[in-house]
């Protein structure tokens, strides 16, 4: 378990980093490491240069304009789950692993990764956010919907680094996720956002992608398990060793079941 | 100056390791630098079973840093095999080699060796090691029908049958045949591993001019070590120093001579002169050092009506894996099943046949509870089946059974001698803590008002320790462990040392044997200095398994104080000219029994014994040392009974503990805070196994549980605040103590399955409690 032979490269801009993820073939960026040092020791990747672009200035910036917040790639998840600008990226935050994982991981490195498990993709589907991307040709804009292709594919190119997160402040949100330990990655978990009359809710840990369902907000008795049986009935998880298909099908729909009781608000029932 | 001796046993002292430990200062093996050291990696296989056609490694030698590459052929390595030996009839010994010889029989066995200048070098070099394997058809279950083995995994075992044998103890079938109720069950266990903090770790360094071999080890049984290796590498004994420095954690894993160990051994012989350090990863570990428990278990009990147990028929399947792990045999789990099973319970008829069977997966070893965790939870099972088909309670039914105070000493049905009895007043104590009551309450309560079931879990257990030379732990090896020694050496200035055949993966044995000794000879616990570990050190020490330490070498320490104690107070009254008779040495001082002021101090009468020789009395010579062994001849049975309260969520599968009491019998206490830390730790690694840790091979015989990602670990997020309690039975060796190392696991995959029963009124036959097998039990649909 130790890494394979590589180059290491201290960025100290973005124009910097991109130019030296350009220069080399199998360039990697080094972020919080706390996914891609772990590849590294298992020998499952070998990148020929590492671009460490943790003391690039500038990219932990948290600020909410237009009811859109901004982050910074290199907002640290401990950063993001004690603001409070962003309620659900910041309960999705603290959900992810234990303090010495998002006292390092990032915001950009999460995304980038693109764990079909992880909190913060499920966040930015939910939320209909993107990201922006620096690349040799310049910079881009890329939607969340368009960002994950599948489990740990992302639409960027390989010399192209995230240097910025949007991510719209619902006006409601829920959260719920189900772990085998604490800070474990999620088997299954749901991030519940509405904007207006548009609810958008998201099943991680269910496909390659983080899975979308977009609804007009419901309202009125059985709403909530309207939406969250329509949910489970849209998933299509496999097995593996943490559940079984089904296992994760009726996570999915008690999941929504709790992320959506602050979401979708329901006349007063009788207690069962 | 309150001179008044305050016993240190009994009261929770200072641990002495603990402010090495504690503030980073351990000692460990990977810590460990010496002048030319080289670091080894191994090329581990990639497959389970294949026969090896060629291994290329020129590639490997032509990277930087690289500065040898040995495989199995090696002239130093060739004609070396670990072979496990037992009496026991029918057992088929075989070999294992220190590195693939001919063919590989599990993914993860060792086939090369890359010796490099530091460990990335040796990766590099290991990754380049070109191996060519022919497949084999792999065995990867214990209990599948043998007739489908294309090819055994030794030539000598065609039906991979290593071991096999019946206990058998009255007529089972006339008392099945006459018992009113006849309950059956058939089980499975998960596979599972010690999986300590610091993984395997050594170092080897041969000096060729006067034929030395120091090895540096992360092992357990450094004494046990240093004998095989003599045989193995065909050198004197007194030439081989096997030091095992701190150590991060052993369970058993580190009970066991590896074929690692000894290539790296082999391989510092082939290169003299140049130390060779192994420090293994998680990710061999996971592969490649010892797993346990992966056993089947068909079972048939019978009961009368009034609860009475009659009779036990079990038919039981323990996976070996690729080979008989060295010295302990086939025979560790399988055997341990069989002569335990019964536990607590009086039985007079009883069948069990046990088998080894030998797999493509990696070697199974002694784990901390060795099988008992497996056999507790079968025996549960069987009890909480026959409550049910009873319609009694399930504490009831247990307390019907007991071996009770008045049938000690108990020979159960597999002869051992069950010397305890202490089990009901360990159950009472723990039903009154738990509050037995009021958790039933809440219960019906819940049930009442709808809310998420809960149930309640109990395991009862006997943990044999201290294993003396008639009931010695392993399959007729030829080697007894019922004994150690202890050497206690008062120095000049009065200190005293002590030289301890004991050795310690955490668990502070320095502490323990600092007060046993202080108590036995008379001195403060912070004037003893514990040296253990070191086989240039102690003369003698079976080491760490079987809780044998606290009985064993706690006996060897109070037998060596008490010997150095009467000399020196025999050298004190002819000193002083006082009758022998009359003295007494307490804190140190050497008093006439009664009176307040001493007549000499230890360090007085140590100057004496070393450096003035002139005033030694008539009869006297110099020095002040003693050394003693001990041996129990029997063993010490320890009771424990577990008791939680558990919740399960049926919509999520979610497993919540919400109690957990534990009452043991540790007999007399030495130090209270290691003993509560011995019970809790097992405890934690108990539910370890019983709900998150599982070994998992495919049927190719490829590990999917490789990393921790994917082998859950419990956490303190997972573990409830425990608490615990205890009865006393002082058990009759010199120091009172029984074992606890081991009890605490032995509970708890009874506990959380008969609780998971109670909650939903189902019946689990296999482990680990994971919450997609609950949602499964409570109606889910896979
Ligand atoms: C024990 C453990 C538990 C964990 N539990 C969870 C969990 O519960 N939930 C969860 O979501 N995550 C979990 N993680 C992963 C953690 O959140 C990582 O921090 C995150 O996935 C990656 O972020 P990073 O900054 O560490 O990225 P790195 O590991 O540095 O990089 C990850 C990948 O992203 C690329 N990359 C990094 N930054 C950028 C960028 N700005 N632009 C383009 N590419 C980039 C890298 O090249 C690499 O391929 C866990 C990790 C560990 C070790």
């Amino acid at each position: 378990m130790k890494c394979p032979p590589f180059e290491y490269h201290r960025a100290t801009s973005v124009d910097d980093a991109v130019a030296a993820l350009a220069a080399a073939e199998d360039s990697k960026i080094l972020a919080g490491g706390q996914s891609l040092v772990p590849v590294l020791a298992l020998r499952l990747a070998r990148p020929t240069v590492l671009v460490d672009v943790n003391r690039i200035p500038g990219l932990d910036g948290l600020d909410v304009r237009d009811g859109v917040l901004h982050a910074g790639a290199l907002v640290r998840h401990a950063a993001l789950a004690r603001q409070a600008l962003h309620p659900l990226a910041a309960a999705a935050a603290a959900s992810i692993g234990h303090a010495a994982i998002r006292s390092r991981g990032t915001l950009g490195g999460s995304l980038a990764h693109a764990d079909p498990a992880a909190e913060l993709p499920a966040v930015l589907r939910a939320c209909d956010g993107a990201v922006v991307v620096a690349g040799p040709d310049g910079t881009r804009r890329v939607g969340a919907d368009a960002l994950f292709v599948g489990a740990l594919q992302t639409d960027l190119a390989e010399p192209e680094m995230i240097t910025g997160v949007e991510l719209g402040v619902p006006d409601a949100w829920g959260f719920a996720e189900f772990a085998r330990r604490h800070g474990d990655f999620a088997v299954v978990s749901v991030a519940a956002a509405r904007f207006g009359d548009r609810l958008r809710v998201v099943v991680g840990g269910v496909a390659g992608v983080p899975h979308l369902l977009e609804t007009s907000a419901p309202s009125g008795t059985g709403a909530l398990d309207e939406v969250a049986g329509a949910l489970a009935d849209d998933v299509d998880p496999s097995s593996d060793l943490h559940g079984s298909a089904g296992h994760r099908r009726a996570l999915t729909r008690e999941l929504a079941r709790r992320a959506l009781a602050d979401v979708i608000t329901e006349p007063a029932r009788e207690p069962t | 100056m309150n001179t008044d001796h305050v016993p240190a046993s009994g009261t929770p002292v200072r641990r002495k390791e603990d402010t090495r430990l504690l503030t980073g200062r351990g000692r460990y093996v990977s810590d460990l630098v010496l002048p030319r050291m080289r670091h080894v990696a191994f090329v581990r296989s990639p497959v389970a079973h294949a026969r090896l056609a060629g291994i290329d490694t020129t590639e490997a030698l032509a990277v930087d840093g690289v500065h040898a590459v040995v495989t199995g052929e090696h002239p130093a390595l060739a004609s070396v095999a670990l072979r496990a030996q037992s009496a026991l009839p029918g057992y088929v010994e075989t070999d294992q080699p220190p590195l693939a010889r001919g063919k590989v029989r599990f993914a993860g066995e060792a086939v090369a060796a890359v010796v490099a200048d530091d460990r990335y070098l040796a990766e590099d070099g290991a990754e380049a090691v070109v191996v060519d394997y022919d497949p084999l058809g792999p065995t990867v279950c214990a209990w599948a029908d043998p007739a489908g083995i294309t090819d055994p995994v030794h030539d000598e075992a065609p039906d991979n049958l290593l071991l096999s044998r019946t206990f058998r103890a009255g007529d089972v079938e006339a008392a099945l045949a006459a018992a009113d109720v006849v309950v059956d069950r058939e089980l499975t266990t998960n596979r599972h591993s010690g999986n300590p903090i610091e993984c395997r770790a050594g170092v080897a360094r041969y000096e060729a001019a006067d034929r030395r071999l120091t090895f540096w080890s992360g092992t357990q049984v450094p004494h046990l070590v240093r004998t095989q290796l003599a045989e193995l590498l065909d050198l004197p004994e007194g030439n081989i120093r096997v030091v095992a420095p701190d150590v991060g954690g052993g369970f058993g894993v580190k009970a066991v001579l590896y074929p690692e160990d000894v290539a790296l051994c082999l391989m510092a012989i082939a290169m003299p002169g140049i130390p060779l350090k192994w420090v293994e990863d998680r990710v061999e570990h996971l592969l490649a050092a010892t797993h346990a428990r992966d056993h089947r278990y068909v079972l048939r009990a019978g009961f009368a009506a009034d609860g009475a147990l009659l009779a036990v028929r079990a038919d039981v399947w323990c996976n070996t894996g690729a080979y008989s792990v060295y010295p302990w045999t086939a025979g560790i789990e399988p055997l341990m099943a069989g002569g335990l099973l019964t536990g607590p319970y009086k039985l007079t008829d009883y069948e069990c046949t046990v088998r080894g069977v030998a797999t493509n997966t990696s070697p199974s070893g002694p784990y901390r509870g060795v099988a008992r965790p497996a056999t507790v939870f079968a025996m549960e099972a069987l009890l909480d089946s026959g409550a049910r088909a009873l319609g009694m309670d399930p504490i009831a039914l247990r307390r019907r059974n007991l071996i009770l105070p008045a049938d000690v000493p108990y020979r159960m049905p597999s002869r051992l001698v069950d010397d305890s009895g202490a089990y009901e007043a360990c159950l009472d104590r723990a039903v009154e803590v738990f509050d037995v009551r009021r958790w039933r309450a809440e219960q019906i309560r819940r049930r009442d008002a709808g809310e998420r079931p809960i149930g309640i879990g109990v395991a009862l257990y006997n943990e044999l320790t201290g294993l003396g030379r008639a009931a010695s732990a392993g399959p007729r090896m030829p080697f007894r462990t019922g004994h150690d020694a202890c050497t206690v050496r008062v120095n000049p200035d009065g200190g005293v040392t002590v030289f301890s055949g004991v050795t310690s993966q955490g668990q502070g044995l320095e502490t323990t044997m600092a007060q046993v000794v202080a108590d036995a000879l008379g001195v403060a616990y912070d004037a003893v200095d514990v040296r253990i570990g070191d086989t240039d050190e102690s003369l003698w020490g079976f080491g760490a398994f079987s809780s044998r330490q606290a009985v064993i070498g706690g006996g060897a320490a109070h037998l060596a104080g008490g010997h150095v104690r009467d000399k020196v107070l025999a050298l004190a009254g002819a000193l002083k000219e006082v009758d022998v008779a009359d003295l007494d040495l307490r804190a140190g001082q050497v008093h006439v029994r009664g009176q307040e002021k001493p007549i000499i101090s230890l360090a007085e009468v140590a100057r004496v014994a070393y450096l003035q020789s002139d005033r030694l009395p008539e009869g006297f010579g110099p020095g002040l040392e003693g050394t003693e062994f001990y041996d129990p001849i029997r063993g010490a049975f320890a009771a424990g009974a577990q008791l939680a309260a558990i919740e399960f969520d049926p919509t999520t599968g979610a497993v919540r503990i919400l109690d957990w009491v534990c009452v043991e019998d540790a007999g007399r206490i030495v130090h209270p805070v290691i003993v509560d830390g011995q019970i809790a730790g097992s405890i934690a690694q108990g539910i370890g196994g019983a709900m998150y840790e599982h070994l998992v091979y495919d049927e190719a015989g490829n590990l999917s549980t490789g990393t921790l990602l994917d082998y859950l670990m419990p956490t303190s997020g997972e573990i409830p605040e425990l608490r615990l309690d205890h009865v006393s039975t002082p058990a009759a060796n010199p120091t009172g103590v029984r074992g606890v190392g081991e009890g605490g696991t032995l509970g708890p995959a009874a506990v959380v399955a008969g609780a998971l029963g109670d909650a939903l009124g189902v019946e689990l036959d296999d482990l680990p409690v994971t919450p997609a097998r609950v949602w499964e039990l409570a109606g889910g649909r896979p």
